[in-house]
């Protein structure tokens, strides 16, 4: 029935276009963009997983051979070249891009779920609820993010020392969270325009005159709709708390010190540029692909779903 | 008139709410009595101090009361005392904010200098080749993170390369070192650009590339309107067409990005402010969040929000004084 809504036909917010013959023929071949994200992405997620077991990856606090020989520049001895203690760049990179993406992936799936929750409530209820929700959207986005983060991870550092048990709350945690609590709000927006449209439609309506109670309605019926929005809005968000979490790192509020994350690195290097660019520009690079990766594939969805995202 | 009552309204509520909120998460943790003044304060204090700046700043009195004794004198002006910077919040509030104003203010001209010809010639041949290369190019420039474009801008333009080819040198970069300190343009004028233009550029470019992409894609959904087939039909040259005719409508789009970029642009200057080592307010309140200089973050905090919200509740009034048709929608609801 209703559940089994596919991807396709997802609620187009405008009127209905012709397009739907057009979509089809592209369908099979995707862009260039497309597969280079795809690839990457994927490539970086095989080396950062296993990065402890694959020979040609070096172990990031180790000084490369020849001991603390600082700024080799990239070459065969080192891909990316060594940085100021002499360890190995690219080395670093990867082992960067494991802390980096979990914290985006972590982030963003817990924004999602907080920020799909609130939508769908204030889109299916609206009224005081609907009031209360956006008035939690438009304060989050009155601070400007950043310093929103900042904030939090500085503030979460003492809590955790408060208290026995929020010894979990490890400093990658606490960067989770602050962006997660980021993330929300415009997820939060965008479910809630969409769910909106969504309880005018012919199927919430079958499904409430059969008698099935607004929580049936809400995550049965509307949630399953809502997936492809929530998915594209994923991507970007995921893309931007990426980069967030290196503009934090590189504020000094990154990880445990000696853990690399690619803010951490364009941090710790960038003084050193006038002799050794290489030790910021990779790091800089990959942050930058990753980015550019998840925003390409973000793209291809919002295009093949057929939806604005306005507010991220 | 409505309206604007109920936005002056939503906004006061969002500012209580912001900067009640920092205030709390600012103190977080400091409970035992007296630890506010101590941290403050901050060193070597004796018990008099502290029972003084307790006093002074009702310190011991619950959240509400301590809010509303803040906000009471960060309304009159007074924002506090700062210890370690020995100087009244204001003054130093005063003596950074001309930075960040300034590198927002350039960075918001200049990406209009260059988004809005460039998203007008895109969008008048669409999928030609201009606009597919000038598509992908500013699609790059919107993923670029601030921390990714200055070291970045910084090897290409203020480092100097050499490059040599047989007996011929091509020499790239060196062209904006810093120059002493001189950032007001009241000092120098000269090295106040050649001290602004780079970390500008680094707010600037994604920022152009957004709004490019932003009015690119709303001109081209106005082209297809039928008042522009009737304006190009009764003989209104193509020129006046595109750049009044059309973009004249678009323009909305693109102040709702520019009202709506505001926060970043804050974002991206603390990054800016950071990297280039700018005096600015960027710089100011990541220090005071890491000494935690309360008054300095909440004041800071509450000029940020002031601005945010103002800005875009001044580009929705916009709207209605732009667009006739939405000033009766909203008349008629």
């Amino acid at each position: 029935m209703t559940a089994t809504l596919t991807a396709a036909e997802a609620p187009a917010p405008a009127a209905p276009e012709p397009a739907v013959a057009a979509p089809r023929k592209k369908r099979k071949r995707p862009t260039f963009g497309m597969i280079f994200a795809v690839t990457f992405l994927v490539g970086l997620t095989f080396l950062a997983f296993f990065a402890d077991y694959l020979p040609f990856i070096a172990y990031p606090d180790d000084k490369t051979k020849g001991g603390a020989r600082y700024g080799i520049g990239p070459g065969w001895e080192a891909w990316f070249g060594t940085e100021k203690l002499g360890r190995d760049v690219f080395a670093r990179c990867i082992y960067g891009a494991k802390y980096s993406l979990q914290i985006g992936v972590y982030a963003t799936i817990i924004g999602l779920i907080t920020g799909g929750f609130l939508g769908v409530l204030a889109g299916y209820y609206r009224g005081w609820v609907d009031r209360v929700v956006s008035i939690i959207i438009d304060c989050l986005l009155a601070i400007p993010a950043l310093l929103f983060a900042i904030l939090l991870v500085n503030r979460l550092d003492d809590v955790k020392e408060t208290a026995e048990w929020l010894n979990w709350l490890t400093r990658q945690w606490q960067i989770v969270l602050a962006l997660s609590i980021l993330a929300t709000a415009p997820l939060a927006r965008i479910v809630r325009a969409q769910t909106m449209s969504l309880r005018e439609r012919e199927f919430v309506l079958a499904a409430r005159s059969l008698g099935a109670k607004p929580a049936r309605v809400m995550f049965r019926e509307i949630l399953p709709s809502l997936v492809p929005a929530m998915l594209t809005v994923a991507f970007t968000a995921l893309s931007i708390l990426i980069a967030s979490e290196g503009a934090l790192a590189f504020l000094g509020l990154g990880l445990e010190i000696g853990t690399p994350t690619w803010g951490t690195l364009i941090q710790e290097n960038r003084t050193k540029i006038y002799d050794a660019w290489w030790a910021t520009i990779f790091p800089c690079l990959m942050l930058f692909l990753t980015v550019l990766s998840f925003n390409i594939i973000g793209d291809g969805l919002s295009r093949r779903f057929d939806i604005r995202q306005a507010g991220v | 008139m409505r309206y604007v009552l109920q936005r002056l309204l939503q906004f006061l509520i969002v500012f209580f709410i912001v900067t009640f909120g920092v205030m709390v998460l600012i103190r977080l943790g400091l409970n035992a009595p007296g630890d506010p003044a101590r941290t403050l304060l901050g060193g070597s204090v004796t018990d008099e101090m502290i029972a003084e700046y307790t006093n002074k700043y009702r310190l011991d009195k619950n959240y509400l009361v301590q809010y509303l004794y803040w906000l009471g004198n960060f309304v009159t002006g007074d924002m506090g005392f700062s210890k370690p910077n020995s100087m009244d919040v204001s003054k130093l509030v005063l003596s950074r904010v001309m930075v960040t104003v300034l590198l927002g203010v350039y960075a918001l001209v200049l990406a209009l200098i260059i988004s809005v010809p460039l998203a007008v010639r895109q969008a008048w041949k669409r999928d030609g080749r201009f606009d597919k290369s000038a598509s992908i190019v500013t699609f790059g420039f919107v993923s670029v993170p601030g921390i990714v474009l200055a070291p970045l801008l910084v090897l290409v333009l203020v480092k100097k390369t050499e490059f040599t080819f047989g007996n011929y040198v091509l020499t790239i970069g060196g062209w904006f070192p810093r120059i002493g300190d001189k950032i007001y343009p009241w000092q120098d004028l000269g090295a106040h650009f050649q001290n602004f233009f780079v970390p500008v550029l680094v707010l600037a470019l994604p920022l152009a590339a957004i709004y490019t992409r932003i009015l690119r894609g709303d001109m081209v959904q106005t082209l297809q309107a039928d008042f522009i087939t009737l304006a190009s039909a009764k003989g209104v040259p193509p020129r006046r067409v595109l750049w009044v005719h059309a973009l004249r409508n678009s323009l909305l789009s693109l102040l709702t990005a520019v009202g709506g970029q505001i926060g970043g642009i804050v974002g991206g200057a603390l990054i800016v402010e950071s990297y280039f080592a700018m005096p600015g307010m960027g710089n100011l309140l990541v220090a005071a969040i890491l000494s935690r200089d309360f008054f300095i973050v909440q004041s800071v905090a509450a000029i940020l929000v002031i601005t945010v919200v103002l800005t875009n509740l001044v580009v929705d009034l916009l709207y209605a004084v732009l667009d006739p048709r939405i000033r009766h929608a909203r008349a008629l609801a």
